[in-house]
């Protein structure tokens, strides 16, 4: 059951999708896909690989830091 | 962060090419579905299972997609658009809503945006100077070519020079001699102001000495109309009441200083003979601009340390007050200081006019959106988000305020030419006056905002709570209660504005009936002015005055005329310090000064201007005969109260003479209608003869003409041509210009309040129709259960009477304390005159009621099994 609760469902990974695309970390491209059907191909661009490292970075001293906190010396 | 560029790109994609995108996301979803779908299978469920199963993953479609499409961020602008034709769509539907709505919001932003921009031309508009709100003036002190020259070195926070107020001259073009209007000016008011000449060159410091010829500037509307725009003219000379003048320069058209009317500029003389004239008379007056980093308080600071070096510069001791109450203001408030007060009344009164069109407007849309409240609910019920059901009803009420703003603007650029001719034409700046477009922006923006808060704030508190679940929709009592206060605040203005046109009107009546004291108001007025050489010496003068009183009466239409200094209501100043028998000079009090009218002897029978007391002046009363005077019958019982004043002498201060009383006139409104300004104490005729004509001035009286046609005009132009006539009016004229204030603001206050009036009747028409709608259930019960209609009418028009009696209550108690504003344009009535005070409210009321009772009647003469029937 608590798997059903954390369980996000995977339509709600489009919306960040476009997000992402919107903001121009992400591009899209359509080809077809391994079935046959055309799908859309999503990849990193500059700029999001860009973004990506300053989010790691930021999240490795967040954790870092509570790290700290939480883990005795 | 990607450039801005691409960015822009992506939106315009997403703007443009939405249903490309939208079939994008689509086969998206769908090939995410597709796939989870054959996972499933693969691991062993059957078809259907793994449909449902996907799906069930995947979550719910239509939200997701709509979460996509925002990402978009163009969502607002479809939705607007859309809006935007529901809310056209949705106006058309209910045209007569709409038309009235947009007339009545058309009619308050046009006459707002019209009246603002000619107020702002007045009181507001940078003068054309560079850095205008530097310029300051002196006022109250130090007035005169000699005070305003001594104080140009001395500011240390100001930068001073001076000018004069326009006077009238002669001035003798090839072929014709015409009256132009000279302001004398120092040679640095071009410094000071900032100006340059459009041609030639400003005056020099040393052309204040007296130079031969002195030189003249002329403005550019003179320079266009007398000398056809010629380049050629520099250096030209013209006569000035008969002296050479050279002509050294030309000021672009936006130099109109200080008034419109001024047609040249010269410089002043400093020549040590006239010192006499150049200390002991005003109408000087000093301008400067501060200097850097000197402000308006530095320079009020030091303005009355300089009183006492100027005071000893003058050629005759001065008392210890001189200078005292000198003042430095900002040039542009000193010029529009008298006009003030009025326009603030007016301005408020173009508000109140706009706030009554809003309230009508928020009144319609409200009574609007009770009868679409079913509507809203069902929306609501479907899944629309009340932000976005605000959202749209905030773009109908967008539509409506563009629609009627475009209309205002329409009215404001039809009445914006005209609106001007309604100022009197004193006003100062009103041909500068001109509709500015980024003014007609800022009203429309202005009202924008308004519109917006007086539909937002009743549609986010009171509108479509769910309020009926029983299915029948009626009007909450908030909204009721909200409505009818609408119309009543609209009452109130529309009376405070009655109250406002009331005074001015009841103050024209009286000004209207006022007894001026002369008769023959069909009597040709006009000003005789020629040049020194005409008059050089008095017998000469008078020899020239008599030579022209016969060329004139040797027409048969013309039977008398008569001379005197200036006409009943001229607006012509004359007036001396004066010392009366019985009554010793103080040393410490201010000689009485005197109204000075100079006439033939024919003057008082000729305006029917009666004798009183004594006789009146005849042809005895020659240059080399006893002087005499007459006085006025206030000032005969202001001095010698009781007694007879025959016998009596009087002398001026300035040439020492007694001479005798020996008559009483009736009292004259020479000054204006509603009497003498507060420093004039009383009214002295003097006969023509015996008036100083000493060669140095030159001619310049009022000829009063018994005549039936225009032909004397021709007969002097031709006889004299270098005698000028100009301002050719009858008394009658003279008469009605001299109330042109009170009439203008009469005007515009009574057009105000018939608008007022006007749009209140259609609120109250609009509202009591709408809540006999709203009640057409209770009214057929009430009708079945033997109600009469009489009764029902009553029932409707209940809330209405009780409206229009609060309204008009609130609409007195505001009026109270604003009307002071008007006291000095009323005249002959007190300030809270009860007349204006009881019917303007009256008349309101009657008003509100006779709209209100076609609705009621109609409401209750329906039939009750209809009535029943309605929903």
């Amino acid at each position: 059951m608590s798997n059903e609760v954390l369980l996000v469902q995977q339509g709600s990974l489009y919306p960040a999708l476009h997000r992402l695309e919107q903001q121009g970390w992400i591009e899209a491209e359509i080809k077809p896909a391994a079935s046959g059907r055309t799908a859309k191909f999503y990849s990193l661009t500059v700029a999001g690989q860009k973004q990506l490292e300053h989010e790691l970075n930021q999240w490795e001293r967040l954790s870092a830091a509570i790290r700290m906190v939480v883990e005795p010396a | 962060m990607i450039p801005i560029r691409q960015r822009f790109l992506l939106r315009l994609r997403s703007l443009f090419r939405r249903e490309e995108l939208d079939d994008e996301l689509a086969s998206e979803f769908e090939f995410h579905l597709a796939e989870q779908k054959a996972e499933l299978v693969a691991q062993g469920r059957s078809e259907a299972e793994a449909e449902a199963e996907a799906r069930r993953l995947f979550g719910p479609v239509t939200p997701l997609r709509a979460q996509c499409r925002e990402t978009r961020r163009t969502q607002w602008l479809e939705d607007l658009f859309l809006d935007t034709k529901h809310a056209v769509r949705s106006l058309r539907a209910t045209r007569s809503f709409s038309a009235v709505a947009i007339l009545t919001l058309g009619l308050g932003i046009g006459a707002n945006t019209a009246f603002f921009s000619t107020a702002y031309g007045i009181l507001f508009r940078p003068l054309p100077y560079p850095e205008p709100e530097q310029i300051v003036e002196v006022v109250d002190g130090f007035s005169g070519v000699g005070p305003v020259t001594a104080l140009r070195g001395m500011g240390k926070a100001v930068d001073y020079a001076g000018y004069s107020t326009p006077q009238a001259v002669n001035l003798q073009l090839p072929g014709e001699a015409v009256r132009a209007n000279v302001s004398s000016v120092s040679f640095n008011l071009g410094r000071v102001l900032g100006v340059h000449p459009q041609l030639g060159r400003w005056f020099s410091a040393t052309e204040e000495l007296s130079p031969t010829p002195p030189p003249v500037i002329l403005s550019h509307h003179y320079w266009r109309s007398r000398f056809q725009a010629s380049p050629a003219i520099l250096g030209r000379q013209i006569l000035i009441d008969e002296r050479p003048h050279v002509i050294a320069g030309v000021m672009p058209a936006s130099f109109r200083f200080p008034s419109p009317q001024t047609d040249l500029w010269r410089p002043i003389d400093l020549d040590p003979r006239l010192a006499g004239q150049n200390w002991g008379s005003g109408g000087f007056i000093a301008i400067g601009r501060l200097l850097p980093g000197a402000t308006l308080v530095a320079a009020q600071g030091e303005i009355r340390t300089f009183a006492a070096p100027i005071r000893a510069q003058f050629p005759w001791p001065m008392p210890e007050a001189y200078g005292a109450s000198a003042a430095v203001i900002r040039h542009d408030r000193a010029q529009s200081e008298a006009f003030r007060p009025k326009l603030l009344v007016l301005a408020a009164a173009t508000l109140l006019l706009l706030l009554i069109a809003c309230s009508n407007v928020g009144n319609l849309l409200l009574a609007r959106g009770i009868a679409r409240q079913r509507e809203f609910v069902m929306r609501e019920a479907l899944g629309a988000s009340r932000n976005r059901l605000l959202r749209q009803v905030l773009t109908e009420n967008l539509v409506l305020v563009v629609l009627g703003g475009a209309l205002g603007l329409l009215f404001a650029l039809a009445i914006a030419r005209t609106l001007p001719q309604l100022f009197p034409s004193d006003t100062p700046r009103l041909a500068e006056v001109s509709t500015d477009p980024a003014l007609l922006l800022g009203a429309a923006v202005s009202l924008l905002v308004t519109v917006l808060l007086f539909t937002a704030a009743p549609l986010a508190s009171s509108r479509w709570k769910r309020s009926s679940s029983r299915g029948s929709v009626t009007a909450s009592r908030r909204a009721v209660v909200f409505s009818l206060g609408l119309i009543g605040l609209e009452l109130a203005f529309a009376t405070t504005l009655l109250i406002g046109a009331g005074l001015m009107g009841h103050t024209l009546w009286e000004l209207s009936t006022v007894d001026p004291g002369f008769t023959a108001t069909g009597l040709v007025s006009a000003r005789v002015s020629a040049g020194p050489s005409r008059c050089a010496g008095r017998a000469r003068c008078l020899a020239l005055l008599e030579e022209i009183e016969r060329a004139l009466l040797s027409q048969p239409a013309t039977r008398r005329v008569h001379w005197a200094n200036a006409a009943p209501l001229e607006k012509e100043f004359a007036a001396a310090a004066s010392e009366l028998e019985d009554h010793p000079r103080q040393p410490r009090d201010p000689a009485p000064m005197l109204w000075r009218s100079v006439t033939s002897p024919g003057y008082f029978s000729a305006l029917g201007i009666p004798i009183l007391a004594g006789r009146a002046f005849t042809a005895a009363d020659r240059a080399d005969a006893p002087l005499v005077t007459i006085i006025s019958r206030s000032t005969a019982e202001r001095y010698w109260p009781g007694k007879s004043p025959i016998g009596k002498k009087i002398r001026s201060l300035a040439d020492l003479q007694w001479r005798t009383v020996v008559g009483v006139a009736g009292d004259v409104a020479q000054y204006s209608l509603s009497g003498f300004p507060s420093w004039v104490e009383g009214v002295q005729y003097l006969p023509l003869s015996q008036t100083i004509f000493d060669g140095k001035q030159s001619l310049n009286l009022a000829l009063l003409l018994e005549t039936r046609s225009q032909e004397w005009q021709a007969v002097l132009q031709r006889t004299y041509p270098d005698i000028v006539v100009s301002n050719i009016q009858t008394l009658r004229e003279l008469r009605s210009a001299s109330v042109a204030d009170q009439r203008s603001t009469a005007t515009l206050l009574g057009l105000f309040a018939g608008l007022g009036l006007l749009l209140g009747m259609t609120g109250v028409h609009g509202v009591v129709a709408h809540r006999a709608a709203q009640r057409t259930k209770e009214l057929g019960i009430r009708l079945t259960l033997g109600a009469t209609p009489g009764q029902l009418v009553q029932t409707v028009l209940r809330e209405t009477v009780l409206v229009a009696f609060g309204g008009a209550g609130l609409g007195v108690a505001l009026a109270y304390p604003a009307s002071s504003y008007l006291k000095s344009l009323v005249f002959g009535i007190p300030i809270h005159d009860p007349l204006s005070f009881a019917l303007s409210p009256a008349l309101l009321i009657a008003t509100a009621l006779a709209a209100a009772v076609v609705p009621a009647l109609r409401a209750v003469h329906r039939d009750p099994v209809n009535a029943l029937r309605q929903d």
